[in-house]
């Protein structure tokens, strides 16, 4: 049974629908499941990511380190309304993608971080966290903020985003951004792809998570093997 | 004339440098050295092939620094900027100075460290090759051009988006094979235009051309070692000979161009490097072709005079440019995959080309090739210079 | 003040040049007047390009070459929602592109016959732009 202080600690949490798991052909070739991390896969998210936090490369570090943070505030029951989706190639992290409900009709997007460059992969799961805020959370807006120029790039102009600099977006930085459900359903056909359900031997591939063996991690990611091995 | 031959040749890792510019060079600098087993204090003079250390990298006078960098001083040295040509142009020029007998032993060094700055400093920097007032203005890219040049050679020729996506399949299979490529992914139609997920997996960076008909932005180094032939024994590797070099302009705003399809310096450079060498294209055992964008391998595989008007897709649904075919293009990997570090790429396809003579080209090696061609393309095609090997008697 | 974007026209032999060059193509004399590129002309070939500099906020910026019935070839921006090769086009002039804070002035295209023209659409036709360049 939990003490009562660590009951007053625990944030009370909205109902949260689920996000049905669906598969994307990328590229490649390889068919990467999206579906939602449960708290028991933190801790090999958190494997995943730990040496991704000083990484001084196109941001890695400072997503790496805040999403980090999230996810064990969530694993820890200290971020209310939090949910996290992978993306997951034959059982393989491919990448992580993470937000909150603030409160019935506003979601938060916090960060987007993938172990696999070149196939598009932080695309796909932006959009599949858009997708989850507006479609199965039934949500109206969501904030964001872009912490790389490639990130204001992406989700500014292509959606394309509203400003909405009366908030400040909880992430700190620049001023948010908004996607409305108008946008997002505008957007869509463009944008959000994937097919559902996910068929069940793909679907039972994608557990458990493995993380991806860190020196293919780093040299996709571009990094010097000499300093980080 | 003395004839000329490459005696050391190599290339860096490409793709995301862990090193400055500079270390990128004198790396590849210090592997064609290497390679022809020679010391550093025999080279007379240096030619480096470089497009943007001034803006992207903070260095000018790139020659004078890695001279610097490698020691290599007194030696006599040059930089060359030729856009994306810079690299042929330079192995051109380090040629004509020991042809006409002036050095005995010439470095050229190609390299380009691209990724010191954003995605959209290097679109912007490379879009200054566009014409200022005529194209640049308006926020023209190179993509840009190659999509208007695209548009109108699909509606000419009867090529479709497959085919375009079957030279990235087949550069992205033959990159799989070279250690030094930048892109080491197998990519496969299915997703790349025929799912449901392929517009998002592959979206249009300037229609009709998509994300995968598109070279990466890399960093990267390549040199060569030129020396006259009859010195050629003085060092360890069988010399491979500079056979032909051909270069020609054309105006710089494509739309001035009679025919937007022709790319008329391609045709004449290729002519001019064929008589040079005394050769004809069906002579040609391999080639290095310059696609930035898929598009442009097809455009030049016809226009060099492989293939006949209007065929250069269709031999390559054939799989005649396979690297098992009967004229394999860009064994390497091309721009497309091995990776397009614009001061390196000449470089780097004359380096591929004398590998391949050699027999040293592991596991993408060609059989028994006689003589290899490469074709690097400046700006949108108004400076090209057109490159043939020969392996020696 | 209105802004033009001017081809040259030889002083000698009449021809007409864009964009300007030290010695005319025809006669290789040196001395031309500015002529405005203006009217209408047959659109050659376009693109619309998703992968910009850092000065554009747009998604999208479509591009064309157009022979002008005056004679010369230009390249500029379309102001047109679905281009289609041949179509016959008119040349605006209008700011391009922010250089440095300050609007930079040039060749805007735009249907002749905009009923012809697809239909406005806010939602873009096509896909979305990637990272690289």
């Amino acid at each position: 049974m939990m003490d009562h202080l660590e009951a007053m600690l625990r944030p009370p949490k909205l109902d949260m629908a689920p996000y049905p798991a669906k598969h994307i052909l990328l590229a490649n070739g390889e068919t990467m499941v999206v579906r939602s991390a449960s708290l028991d896969e933190v801790d090999v998210l958190l494997d995943a990511i730990d040496p991704l936090r000083t990484l001084d490369r196109d941001f890695y570090d400072v997503v790496g380190a805040r999403l980090y943070a999230e996810l064990l505030g969530w694993k820890r029951h200290r971020v209310r309304n939090e949910y996290c989706l992978v993306g997951v190639i034959d059982g393989e992290l491919a990448g992580i993608v993470n937000g909150r409900m603030f409160d019935e009709k506003h979601g938060i997007s916090y960060h987007t971080l993938t172990l696999k460059r070149g196939l598009r992969i932080g695309a796909h799961l932006f959009a599949s966290k858009m997708e989850h805020h507006i479609e199965y959370l039934g949500q109206d807006e969501v904030w964001i903020v872009a912490e790389s120029p490639i990130g204001h790039r992406r989700w500014m102009i292509e959606y394309p985003l509203q400003q909405k600099f009366s908030i400040q977006h909880e992430l700190g930085g620049a001023p948010s951004w908004v996607l409305t459900r108008e946008t997002y359903f505008k957007a869509k056909s463009r944008l959000v792809s994937g097919a559902r359900p996910v068929p069940a031997h793909l679907l039972e591939k994608s557990y458990p998570i493995r993380k991806p063996d860190l020196r293919t991690m780093l040299i996709q990611i571009g990094e010097t093997l000499e300093a980080k091995l | 004339m003395r004839d000329v031959v490459i005696v050391g040749a190599a290339t860096t890792q490409f793709g995301r440098a862990q090193w400055s510019l500079l270390k990128l060079m004198a790396e590849a600098a210090h592997g064609a050295i290497t390679d022809a087993g020679i010391e550093r204090k025999k080279i007379d003079a240096v030619y480096v092939a470089n497009m943007g250390s001034a803006r992207n990298n903070r260095q000018a006078g790139i020659a004078s620094a890695l001279v610097d960098r490698m020691n290599l001083y007194p030696v006599a040295a040059d930089t060359i900027e030729n856009g994306p040509a810079s690299g042929a142009s330079a192995v051109k020029n380090g040629f004509l100075a020991v042809a006409s007998g002036m050095y005995d032993c010439v470095l050229v060094v190609g390299g380009e460290r691209m990724q010191e700055v954003n995605n959209f400093e290097a679109t912007e920097f490379v879009s200054y090759l566009s014409h200022r007032f005529a194209e640049y203005i308006y926020g023209i890219t190179l993509p840009a051009l190659a999509g208007m040049f695209a548009r109108l050679w699909m509606q000419k020729y009867g090529v479709t988006s497959e085919h375009l996506a079957m030279v990235a399949i087949k550069n992205h299979a033959n990159a799989l094979l070279n250690p030094a490529s930048h892109l080491k992914m197998p990519i496969a139609m299915e997703g790349l235009l025929h799912s449901p997920d392929s517009a998002m997996n592959n979206p249009f960076v300037a229609d009709p051309l998509r994300f995968f008909d598109c070279c990466p932005v890399s960093d990267g180094a390549a040199a060569v070692l030129l020396a006259p032939a009859d010195l050629a024994k003085n060092f360890k590797k069988t010399p491979i000979v500079i056979s032909g070099i051909g270069q020609a302009t054309d105006t710089q705003a494509v739309h001035e161009r009679p025919d937007p399809t022709v790319l008329t310096a391609v045709q004449t450079a290729s002519r001019k490097a064929f008589a040079m060498a005394k050769l004809e294209p069906k002579d040609i055992s391999l080639a290095e072709l310059h696609d930035a964008f898929t598009i442009l391998e097809i455009a030049q595989s016809e226009q060099v005079g492989f293939f006949p008007e209007g065929e250069g897709h269709l031999a390559l649904e054939r799989g005649v440019t396979q690297i098992t075919g009967k004229l394999p293009i860009n064994a390497s990997g091309g721009l497309k995959a091995k990776g397009h570090p614009v001061g390196a790429t000449g470089v780097s396809q004359i380096v591929e080309l004398a590998l391949q003579l050699r027999g040293e080209a592991g596991k993408r090696q060609v059989k028994n090739p006689r003589h290899g061609f490469a074709l690097n393309f400046g700006g949108f095609g108004n400076n090209v210079v057109a490159t043939i090997l020969s392996k020696g008697a | 003040m209105a802004h033009t974007v001017n081809a040259a026209r030889c002083n000698k032999c009449g021809q007409l040049s864009y964009p300007t060059h030290y010695y005319c193509s025809k006669c290789n004399a040196t001395e031309f007047s500015p002529i405005p590129i203006s009217g209408e002309g047959t659109l050659l070939t376009f693109t619309r390009a998703y992968a910009l500099s850092l000065d554009y906020e747009q998604l999208y910026v479509t591009f064309g070459i157009v022979q002008m019935d005056q004679g010369v070839r230009a390249t500029g921006q379309l102001d047109i929602q679905e281009p289609v090769l041949g179509m016959r086009v008119r040349a605006t002039v209008g700011p391009v592109r922010d250089i440095g804070g300050r609007d930079v002035f040039g060749l805007r295209f735009v249907s002749v016959f905009p009923d012809a023209a697809a239909v406005e659409s806010d939602q873009p036709a096509l896909s979305a732009s990637p990272s690289a360049s």
